[in-house]
């Protein structure tokens, strides 16, 4: 995700202060915008992305580099062996994004690479990111796209 | 600037345009809730002249502050909507364009407001899509042969090479992919692995053609102005300019055919099977719809769509919008890294 909590809330925040408050009218309706808005930014520093998602994202995202790392030739296997090895313990939202980063590094090698000599990291990779897109999907709610369009 | 001060505004604006007429009167002022991007307001106008009153129904779209496809330029769309105001096409006659900041304090164009209305692509309540079966079949002839119309403009007769010609062999390919690359670089966010897999493979299959036409950009379901009657549906209005451009016509085909656009059915655009409208675009342009370059386009159609949601996430990360639709984009990245999984290959290891 490119927000975080903190992000979205402020957005959420900001949107119902410019955005709808100004066409409230009504005292109780108005009355209630600002309790959502006090109650969002007590909330705000207080909450964090579930840490089980990002756990199994970074066990995936770490078999799936070390697989790749053994099967990509010098230099860039012990590249990506290296990276793997200094991502900080943090927080696990911090290395499922650590993690990302040497995921896509590991592409930008793979790029230029020959397509065989490639294919068994490439394969690698493969999985954790279609198990990867399967739960972020998973998780979604049906859209409001069309009363979000239609207002 | 309040509703109030534009109409004020506009008015002025419309009687120095519209300079026979005895007054200019602007009714009905209401800000379209339905773009992502240009910010745009409809309004009619009373035009009195030699003691009669002309009713007219115009679109007025202004550079929005930050969107979805910043920054803005109206002027390459103003200009290409003003050239094919006397064309077939439908497209709405576009008669003038304002870049003094002291008239309604950014760019905005004026066009001629078509009949109709906007379907957008969600699937409907029932899981069906917008239109009905007897509806998809005019429709479906009519946005296909609209856009073959549309890829036969002689452009350099019409005076658009100003938008660029790239040129012959790979150069159309390599020029989009930088466009939407170059968007994606500006957003400054983190690069996800699933885009970072698509740009390579994109990056190393540019396909090649010297078919050199002028491309929508944006021709999709959501931007065709249907007029429904007694007689049915039919299609009385292609909008949304702003990506236009020189490029290979594909591009325009795989856009609308892909799944991005298929409101929950399995039909392009909702209206006709993707292949079905393929093949009636080739017989209607008398093109052959190269695999491999429609291939290309597809993946890049899904690079493009999170190029333009990294763009509006970016404005939101910023705080320069108020627009939560933008942060929306930030968990509908997923459906579309799925759709890149499924066009590339990968979702096979799931």
């Amino acid at each position: 995700m490119q927000l975080t909590v903190a992000m979205l809330l402020d957005g959420v925040m900001r949107t119902l202060r410019e955005a709808v408050l100004p066409a409230v009218g009504e005292r109780f309706a108005r009355g209630q915008l600002f309790a959502v808005l006090d109650v969002l930014q007590n909330l705000r520093d207080r909450v964090e992305p579930k840490a089980e998602l990002a756990e199994v994202e970074a066990a995936s995202a770490t078999a799936a580099l070390e697989r790749a790392a053994q099967a990509l030739p010098a230099p860039d296997g012990p590249e990506l062996a290296r990276a793997l090895a200094e991502i900080p313990a943090g927080p696990p939202a911090a290395r499922a994004a650590a993690l990302r980063a040497i995921l896509v590094r590991a592409y930008e090698m793979l790029d230029g690479l020959p397509d065989e000599r490639g294919a068994a990291a490439r394969s690698a990779l493969a999985e954790h990111l279609a198990a990867q897109t399967m739960r972020d999907v998973a998780v979604l709610k049906p859209s409001l796209l069309e009363e979000i369009s239609k207002g | 600037m309040d509703d109030a001060t534009l109409r004020e505004r506009l008015e002025e604006f419309l009687r120095g345009r519209l300079a026979d007429a005895a007054s200019v009167r602007v009714t009905g002022l209401e800000r379209s809730t339905e773009g992502f991007s240009a910010e745009t307001f409809t309004f009619d106008v009373d035009v009195a002249r030699n003691g009669t009153v002309e009713k007219r129904a115009f679109v007025l779209k202004r550079e929005p502050l930050a969107g979805l496809l910043e920054p803005y330029d109206l002027e390459p769309e103003f200009r290409v909507l003003h050239a094919l105001s006397a064309h077939p096409l439908p497209s709405p006659p576009t008669p003038w364009l304002e870049r003094d900041p002291a008239v309604l304090e950014r760019s905005f164009y004026v066009m001629d407001r078509l009949p109709g209305d906007v379907p957008i692509p969600v699937a409907g309540p029932d899981g069906c899509g917008p239109f009905t079966e007897a509806e998809r079949a005019n429709l479906g002839v009519d946005v296909v042969d609209a856009l073959a119309q549309l890829h036969t403009v002689d452009w350099r007769r019409l005076g658009l090479g100003f938008l660029g010609d790239p040129g012959p062999g790979r150069a159309a390919a390599a020029r989009e992919l930088e466009r939407w690359e170059d968007r994606i670089r500006r957003s400054e966010l983190p690069l996800d692995p699933a885009l970072a897999e698509a740009l390579g493979w994109l990056r190393g299959h540019l396909p090649a053609t010297n078919d050199i036409t002028l491309v929508h950009g944006d021709y999709r379901l959501g931007n065709f102005l249907v007029a429904r009657n007694a007689a049915g549906a039919r299609l009385s209005g292609i909008l949304d300019w702003e990506l236009v451009h020189l490029g290979d016509p594909l591009e325009d085909v795989a856009w609308c055919t892909s799944e991005l656009w298929r409101g929950g059915t399995a039909f392009a655009s909702g209206l006709m099977l993707p292949e079905e409208f393929v093949e009636r675009w080739a017989r209607a342009t008398g093109r052959e719809p190269d695999a491999a370059r429609l291939h290309f386009y597809r993946v890049l159609a899904i690079v493009k769509m999170i190029a333009i949601m990294l763009t509006g996430l970016r404005a939101f990360r910023d705080g320069r919008t108020a627009d939560l639709r933008m942060a929306i984009f930030d968990h509908q990245l997923p459906y579309l890294h799925l759709l890149l999984g499924m066009l590339r290959g990968w979702m096979g290891g799931a």
